[in-house]
């Protein structure tokens, strides 16, 4: 009984703050999105051929996102059935976005136009608790470029 | 070359789903579905182990256990009863009862594999009348004769070698407690059946063995007692609870159109104290 007190508390908890900065969170990559529209970042392998390049440097932007308890929950049930993971889909994509804006964030401070070859890296940090996952890391990388326009 | 940035919809990588429902489908579907397995399993491992010979059971039973009581008036006693409700529950020759008297404070009474029985003396003492005596022993003896030990013991060994299974590949223990937690909650659904089973055969001992069942819901009246607060709900206890027996008997007596207040109750041999202090004596208790 005492056990079913402690998991309806703890999943109500995960739940609860976990949802709270997820959509807090979303706002804010929304809002930032927006402001560095104007540096694309693109992951050819080349930088633009047609504009002549004057100074390239080397950014990156990385994020680590832990996941809640109740989204762990959800997804341990998930092992057991199949199917989509979403509860992990919305953690993911808000690591992907992050990394992507702290990438381009640095650019920004070098005033770079375009960031080119840009590259994603993930990896989980679990601390050998075996599969279950606490955390996820992903790197965005790549190489900002000031063109002469 | 001119690249733009344009604006992604949102919604594409994420999932529109509420948490909230997926949550809850998940959970009824796999708790759903761990009872269904469980209630399976439990059938068919309870059949298949009725088919066990009762010579195998007396191999297999725990020696500890099995150590011979200190023969005294008490255990002859016993001994006289079972012998009586052996014979009215018409058990087959092969099933041997042993009936042992321990001496010790517990308000239990058991039976386990190989047709041992175990009265404790806080139960002994507790009881009004030979007649609640010979309900308990007789519940005990019929769960013997319904091979309820061995039955409990097959179908607890296959429920938890699934569950453990089950239990192996999931990464939470969390989602692993409550997983096993609701195969064990499952399984006691048996255990009460089994329960209902012995009282069921227990009131036709006594029928059979005094034409009345006065006494039975006496017994009842004393576990309840001893319950006090610590009662759970049924659906997480072993027993049925109390009241439900008692009821059960009350109906049991009123079909047999023998009130259970009409007919005397037996009263218990008029040393039956001596021989509870007697054995405790003996040992240098109290």
């Amino acid at each position: 009984m005492i056990d079913l007190i402690i998991l309806v508390t703890l999943l109500a908890l995960g739940y609860g703050f976990g949802s709270y900065a997820e959509s807090r969170h979303y706002k804010s990559i929304i809002a930032r999105e927006n402001t560095l529209r104007h540096i694309p970042a693109v992951t050819s392998r080349f930088p633009p051929m047609n504009e002549g390049s004057r100074d390239a440097a080397l950014v990156s932007g990385s994020v680590v996102v832990s996941v809640d308890y109740f989204k762990r929950f959800i997804a341990t049930l998930r092992n057991l059935v199949g199917g989509r993971v979403t509860s992990y889909e919305s953690l993911v994509d808000r690591a992907r976005r992050e990394a992507i804006l702290r990438m381009k964030a640095e650019a920004e401070k070098l005033h770079a136009d375009i960031v080119f070859n840009v590259k994603l890296e993930t990896s989980s940090i679990h601390k050998g608790r075996g599969n279950s996952i606490g955390s996820v890391e992903v790197l965005a990388y790549g190489t900002a470029l000031k063109t002469d326009q | 070359m001119k690249y733009s940035n344009p604006q992604i919809p949102e919604g594409i990588n994420t999932s529109k789903q509420h948490p909230l429902k997926e949550f809850f489908m998940l959970t009824a579907g796999v708790l759903g579905l761990i009872v269904a397995a469980v209630l399976l399993l439990g059938f068919f491992a309870d059949k298949l182990a009725h088919h066990i010979p009762f010579e195998v059971e007396q191999r297999i039973a725990s020696k500890e256990l099995l150590a011979e009581s200190d023969p005294g008036p008490m255990q002859g006693y016993l001994e006289a009863l079972t012998e009586q409700i052996v014979k009215a529950q018409s058990l087959p020759e092969e099933m041997t009862i042993t009936v042992h008297y321990v001496d010790d404070d517990t308000v239990n009474a058991f039976a386990t594999l190989g047709g041992h029985v175990y009265m404790f003396r806080g139960l002994l003492e507790k009881l009004p009348n030979e007649n609640a005596l010979v309900m308990v022993l007789a519940h005990e003896i019929a769960h013997v004769k319904h091979r309820h030990p061995i039955r409990s013991l097959g179908r607890g060994v296959v429920i938890g070698l699934a569950l453990s299974m089950l239990s192996g590949t999931m990464g939470d223990k969390m989602a692993d407690q409550i997983v096993s937690n609701t195969g064990l909650v499952t399984s006691l659904t048996f255990s009460r059946d089994q329960e209902r089973e012995s009282d069921k055969t227990a009131l036709k001992t006594l029928m059979a063995l005094y034409g009345n069942v006065v006494g039975a819901d006496q017994l009842f009246e004393v576990l309840q007692e001893a319950e006090g607060a610590m009662k759970l709900p049924e659906f997480f206890s072993t027993h049925p609870l109390s009241e439900k027996r008692i009821q059960h008997i009350h109906a049991f007596g009123r079909e047999l159109a023998h009130s259970t207040t009409e007919a005397q109750a037996t009263p218990l041999p008029l040393d039956f104290p001596d021989w509870l202090n007697l054995a405790a004596d003996d040992q240098g208790h109290e």
